[in-house]
């Protein structure tokens, strides 16, 4: 389960509302230091070609080096809910869309994130992603979140839209 | 096999229990050895499960008086992990190393750690990492993407989620331990607030702060102890480490594997169980345990329960006591102490006519298990 992964957020305001910050390891700084270009990557093993989620030093199928190669951040809903409930600090009131999207390029591989610009009521399995980098509030990191397109749109960077 | 449980005790399940886990442990162990009529020196091994939320069996057992263990462990992890620890303490009884386990669970659910809830600035590691930023982190938001998925496949509906809420609460309502126990109807449960949709209210664990424990013993403890034994007739386990994201088939869950596993190891087959205690942290739980472990086809579960088959007269009685939905959230500990009670015959008015076999799932998503026990020595 998620819950041994949380901890106090180190020197902040405990009154601060602010959304969960990632903790990145060794294993996980490429992919934040992608984002922090306006890019998703995903972990990728560099002899056999295996995509991984989460990232791992070495692949899980063939024990060969990996590294961090970047995707369109074009995909597909998987899943998804509407949060109503303020369970997590630092999102605003809801209702929140969260998408669980496969990308095109790494079938298998899927990421969470809020889909925005759309109502809770239209968002359906199955519609055509693409993943934009926005800044994480209260921290230094950048995230995707997902919004919907009609077909060959990519990733844009929330920065300069 | 040849071990058994000889015991069961459990606190009250409060919203504030104002007490720490290590008392709450103490007092359910206490009552499990009273009930099997033993004394803490009976007592050779001791076992938990747990998410730094509670206290380990060293300090429990001391004060409860043992004063060494032969063994003792705390396995991190949740509900998932009940059926793995009945299994493990089974296996150090069959192997001579202990004669007398006292598995316990004890946690201030509702009034300490809420596993539903986040609070204040966090940092989060690991393999959530990645889905902090927009707070996909907690339990209530992950089954419920796996059930909007199965929705999507096989067009099950929210009513089904809600026959299954509604089934267990008509069946809490005769169980003056459960802390929620009035009836619910179709339109209360349609009625509920949403929490993650597809998820309302009432598709969710009623958390609580308790203490459950259980006593299994070797063959030739329980032939003189106070209680019929309860035998354990087998079990099964399934751990992947695929995780909440990537599982390759959200419509299913962990029993998929541990289902045919059981049933290929013990013989038996769904048909057989009287009593089958599943694991409910949410209602879509049972409904994707309830096709892995054979009872319903895919899509079906709804079915099932709004016909009646999930209840008294029907197929099997699927969590008599309420469960974690209306029961209380004791991390499935509590499903094997109404299990022990229903093939006793001990479960006042709502004693499972003739129950002779028990089923008692573990978990959901990636990883689970289930433990079967017979009233009768296998």
């Amino acid at each position: 389960m998620s819950d041994t992964s949380v901890r106090a957020l180190a020197g902040a305001d405990p009154r601060a509302e602010i959304p969960p910050q990632p903790l990145p390891d060794v294993d996980s700084r490429g992919f934040w230091e992608a984002t922090s270009r306006g890019e998703l990557a995903i972990c990728r093993c560099q002899r056999c070609r295996t995509w991984m989620h989460p990232p791992q030093e070495r692949c899980r199928a063939c024990a060969a080096p990996t590294a961090f190669e970047p995707i369109s951040g074009r995909g597909r809903i998987h899943s998804f809910i509407v949060a109503h409930r303020a369970s997590v600090p630092g999102l605003g009131a809801g209702p929140h869309v969260i998408v669980l999207v496969e990308f095109d390029e790494t079938p298998g591989i899927r990421l969470t994130g809020m889909l925005v610009g759309i109502a809770p009521s239209d968002v359906r399995i199955g519609e055509a992603v693409a993943a934009r980098i926005v800044d994480v509030p209260g921290g230094p990191y950048r995230a995707p979140e997902f919004v919907l397109i009609d077909g060959d749109a990519g990733l844009v960077d929330g920065a300069h839209p | 096999m040849t071990t058994a449980i000889a015991g069961i005790g459990r606190t009250s399940f409060t919203r504030e229990s104002g007490r720490t886990t290590l008392a709450m442990a103490v007092e359910a162990c206490r009552a499990a050895l009273a009930d099997a009529g033993l004394t803490p020196e009976d007592v050779d091994g001791m076992l938990t499960f747990m998410a730094n939320d509670s206290s380990h069996p060293i300090d429990v057992s001391w004060a409860l008086g043992c004063n060494e263990l032969a063994w003792s462990n705390a396995v991190i992890g949740g509900g998932n992990l009940v059926a793995d620890c009945v299994a493990t303490a089974a296996a150090m009884i069959e192997t001579g190393t202990c004669n007398a386990i006292l598995l316990y669970r004890s946690l201030n659910g509702r009034s300490g750690h809420r596993f539903g809830t986040i609070s204040g600035p966090v940092a989060v590691a690991d393999e959530w990492q990645y889905s902090a930023p927009h707070g996909f982190l907690i339990p209530p938001q992950l089954f419920a993407m796996w059930c909007k998925r199965h929705q999507e496949v096989y067009g099950s509906t929210c009513e089904d989620l809600g026959h299954i809420a509604i089934t267990q609460r008509a069946h809490a309502v005769q169980n003056p331990h459960a802390i929620a126990r009035d009836p619910l109807t179709m339109e209360d449960y349609l009625a509920g607030r949403w929490i993650n949709e597809p998820f309302r209210v009432y598709d969710c664990s009623f958390e609580v702060d308790g203490a459950v424990a259980i006593l299994l013993v070797s063959e030739e403890v329980a032939r003189s102890t106070a209680q019929k034994p309860v035998w354990v007739v087998g079990s099964s386990n399934s751990q992947s480490g695929a995780g909440w994201l990537e599982w390759d088939d959200l419509t299913t869950m962990y029993a998929r594997t541990a289902g045919p596993r059981l049933w290929d190891r013990t013989g038996l087959k769904p048909s057989d169980v009287d009593v089958a205690c599943m694991y409910d942290c949410f209602t879509y739980t049972v409904m994707a345990t309830m096709e892995g472990w054979g009872f319903c086809e895919k899509g079906t579960v709804g079915k099932f329960f709004s016909e009646g088959r999930a209840t008294y007269g029907g197929d099997v009685v699927v969590n008599p006591h309420g469960g974690l939905l209306s029961e209380g959230y004791l991390h499935g500990l509590n499903h094997h102490y109404e299990a022990v009670l229903q093939l006793r015959g001990q479960a006042g008015a709502r004693q499972v006519d003739n129950a002779r076999l028990a089923l008692v799932t573990a978990g959901g998503g990636p990883y689970g298990g289930g433990s079967v026990y017979s009233s009768e020595q296998p």
